[in-house]
């Protein structure tokens, strides 16, 4: 072989082709990444952009004369018998009031009073009834009170209403949008920010505006604690017992096996298992958050299982060794020593489990999650037990509402949706913080 | 010779379906460095493992034969191996220090074999096994702070300091001094000459300089056999076995 002497300010063929191999691959992964970003912010802007306004809501500010005649008849303001007058009852009485407080102002309109009426949430009743029965002494003076305004006007000042459309639209008129605007300049109604969208429970069809995220927020939260109570003790006292107790053998392999294909089970399937063990076999009530976080625990299980063996895997055998050759036990070796090395890896394997079992639907839809509750679900109550009351979860509660004909609640969905990412964010974000605090120790 | 304080007879370990030691006998006696000396692979590491029951932990490790120490089978069943590596403490090839202080480091031995009465008597356990471990001087004022954020050689003191804690009879040292400098190693030479005055220490070293310094004892394994045991200054000045001159000299290994 002959020696070349070359000058190295010249580039040979190959080092050429080499480094044009190079660029090519730098610029397929700038590709990439780019493809990956641009999808991750049209998302996020998408749901942003619909979604937001859910957190806004307009209402109005009315003066409604409570008559004695009408609510309450005997005169004795006694609630029992004032419950007697329902909803419908009311109704009138918040349409004249609107009516009167148009003509006070001064705004002339062409609409009939039953359609002024109409431009006020159905949901608005039940509020006034609800404030007038717990303090019956409000009957015969003037309530002034924020009401909700019917959808499509509230549509109107976040946009997704207009004249146009409006005119289209059996349920508004431009008419009606022509007075909301009037009201709207002189300060009777106003769109500001809306905790009821946090803490109300769901509306009916006919009431988006009055639709909220509580019970949702409530199911969540109490399958999340199921889940935490059962998924992370199980799943950890068995990743130890396999990892560090069990000799390898054919069985050990079996289990893991399985163990890994568990995880890839679609999360239907665990609804199915269930709904045929939790509910039809055990009895457990169905939509209640201790069957969802029951079937949620054998969903995370695998995911919890597989990331403590890693962090467990992860530890040096060598401290292991001293921990034996300094005549500690295997457990006082795993307990003292091991564990406390890989609690990062299994909080944040931990986290990402419950993150996955917050955003997960389709078995919750399996145990009848799915259901229209109104009522706040307790944590326990003597028929019911422990999280038995029926509720609903954050992500079904999106499904739900993607499924209903108002335009309202497309709204709600993407503000369901901006909630839910913002509760992954943050668990997402204490996992990292979590990480490290334990890994800083040393 | 007086009362072996280890004997081994007839020892074979495997691994799966490989042999790594077969029928090796070796007579430890009681305060002498004894020094194992042989090429990588040879076994040396295994069979020390062996002493002190550490290869249990391998799944696949089967071990036949018989050992004694102080004439007790240490495969006896009613041999805990927890008892026995009280007794037979182990400084292994890699400083491994827990992640811990410097102090919890040395005291975890007595902790959990419930040696120390109170906090003073702890304090007087780590102090004297920090004093023996040629330690104490360097950390005395940072017993506090973790063990891992010493130098190489002092790890490793650390290590033994946590090893003797323990007043184990024997020692067994796995090449302690591969991952250290000069300096250091010079300190746990020294350190192991003292530490003959209590302890029967057992060495597996890779420099025949070091088990010359150090050792009274030296047994030459090769290819998972004892080829040649005896007194140190004859096994390096007049070896009966051609392969034990051959890898002293160099020319094998």
């Amino acid at each position: 072989m002959t020696l070349r002497t070359q000058s190295l300010l010249v580039r040979d063929d190959r080092t050429r082709r080499r480094n044009a191999a190079e660029r090519r691959f730098r610029t397929y992964g700038r590709c990439a990444v780019g493809i990956v970003a641009l999808a991750l912010t049209v998302l996020l802007v998408t749901v942003v952009t619909n979604g937001a306004s859910a957190f806004r809501q307009t209402f109005i500010t009315l003066n409604i004369p409570l008559p004695e005649a009408k609510l309450d008849k005997t005169g004795t303001r006694n609630p029992a018998v004032m419950a007697k007058v329902t909803t419908l009852g009311y109704a009138p009485v918040l349409r004249d009031a609107l009516v009167q407080q148009l003509a006070d102002l001064g705004i002339k309109t062409a609409l009939s009073d039953k359609e002024t009426g109409k431009m006020i949430s159905k949901e608005a009743v039940a509020t006034v009834r609800d404030q007038v029965l717990a303090n019956p002494d409000l009957v015969g003076t003037i309530l002034t009170i924020d009401l909700l305004v019917e959808g499509r006007i509230d549509g109107y000042f976040k946009g997704r209403v207009t004249m146009e459309s409006a005119a289209l639209d059996g349920n508004t008129s431009p008419d009606a949008l022509q007075i909301a605007q009037s009201l709207a300049d002189l300060g009777v109604i106003k769109t500001r920010f809306n905790w009821r969208f946090l803490t109300a429970p769901d509306a009916s069809d006919q009431r988006p505006e009055a639709a909220g995220l509580g019970v949702a927020i409530l199911g969540s939260l109490y399958m999340m604690t199921v889940v935490l109570v059962l998924a992370l003790p199980i799943g950890v006292a068995a990743s130890i017992y396999l990892e560090e107790f069990t000799p390898k053998n054919r069985l050990s392999d079996l289990i893991e096996v399985n163990i890994s294909n568990l995880a890839a089970v679609p999360s239907i399937v665990f609804g199915i298992l269930g709904l045929a063990i939790f509910i039809n076999f055990a009895g457990f009530k169905q939509s209640s958050p201790l069957v969802g976080g029951l079937v949620l625990t054998l969903m995370t299980l695998p995911t919890i299982i597989i990331s403590t063996r890693a962090a467990l895997k992860a530890v040096p055998m060598s401290i292991r060794d001293a921990a034996l050759g300094v005549g500690a036990s295997k457990m006082q070796s795993v307990f003292h020593h091991v564990l406390p090395l890989a609690a990062p890896g299994i909080l944040t394997g931990t986290i990402i489990g419950l993150a996955q079992a917050l955003g997960e639907t389709a078995p919750l839809l399996l145990i009848g999650m799915v259901a229209f509750v109104r009522e706040y679900p307790a944590v326990y109550n003597d028929t019911a037990g422990l999280f038995g009351e029926a509720a609903t979860a954050l992500p079904v509660q999106v499904f739900n509402w993607t499924q209903r004909a108002d335009p309202g609640f497309a709204e709600r969905a993407s503000g369901a949706i901006i909630t839910l990412l913002v509760f992954l964010a943050i668990m997402n974000i204490a996992a990292v913080l979590l990480r490290r605090r334990f890994e800083r120790r040393w | 010779m007086t009362h072996p304080k280890i004997s081994a007879q007839n020892v074979d370990v495997r691994y799966g379906d490989t042999v790594a030691i077969k029928d090796v006998s070796v007579d430890i006696a009681p305060n002498t460095v004894t020094a194992f000396i042989g090429p990588s692979g040879c076994g040396k590491s295994t069979f020390l493992r062996c002493l002190n029951r550490m290869n249990d932990t391998i799944d696949i490790c089967q071990v036949t034969g018989d050992i004694r120490i102080d004439g007790e089978d240490i495969f006896d069943r009613n041999v805990d191996p927890v008892q026995l590596r009280a007794k037979v403490g182990m400084v292994f090839q890699k400083p491994n220090p827990f992640p811990k202080s410097i102090f919890d480091n040395v005291a975890y031995g007595p902790k959990i074999h419930g040696l120390a009465r109170n906090k003073v008597d702890m304090a007087k356990i780590v102090e004297n096994a920090l004093r023996k471990a040629a330690l104490w001087s360097e950390v005395k004022d940072r017993l506090h702070s973790p063990g891992t954020g010493l130098s190489g050689g002092q790890q490793q003191r650390l290590c033994i300091a946590r090893a003797i804690a323990t007043a184990p009879e024997v020692l067994l040292m796995d090449e302690p001094c591969s991952a250290l400098d000069p300096i250091a190693t010079g300190q746990i030479e020294e350190l192991i000459n003292d530490l003959r005055q209590n302890f029967c220490v057992v060495i597996v070293t890779h420099s025949m300089q070091q088990a010359a310094r150090i050792s009274q004892k030296t047994a030459f394994f090769h290819l998972g056999s004892l080829v040649e045991y005896g007194d140190t200054d004859q096994i390096f000045t007049m070896p009966n076995d051609p392969r034990t001159e051959s890898y002293i000299t160099g020319r094998i290994g």
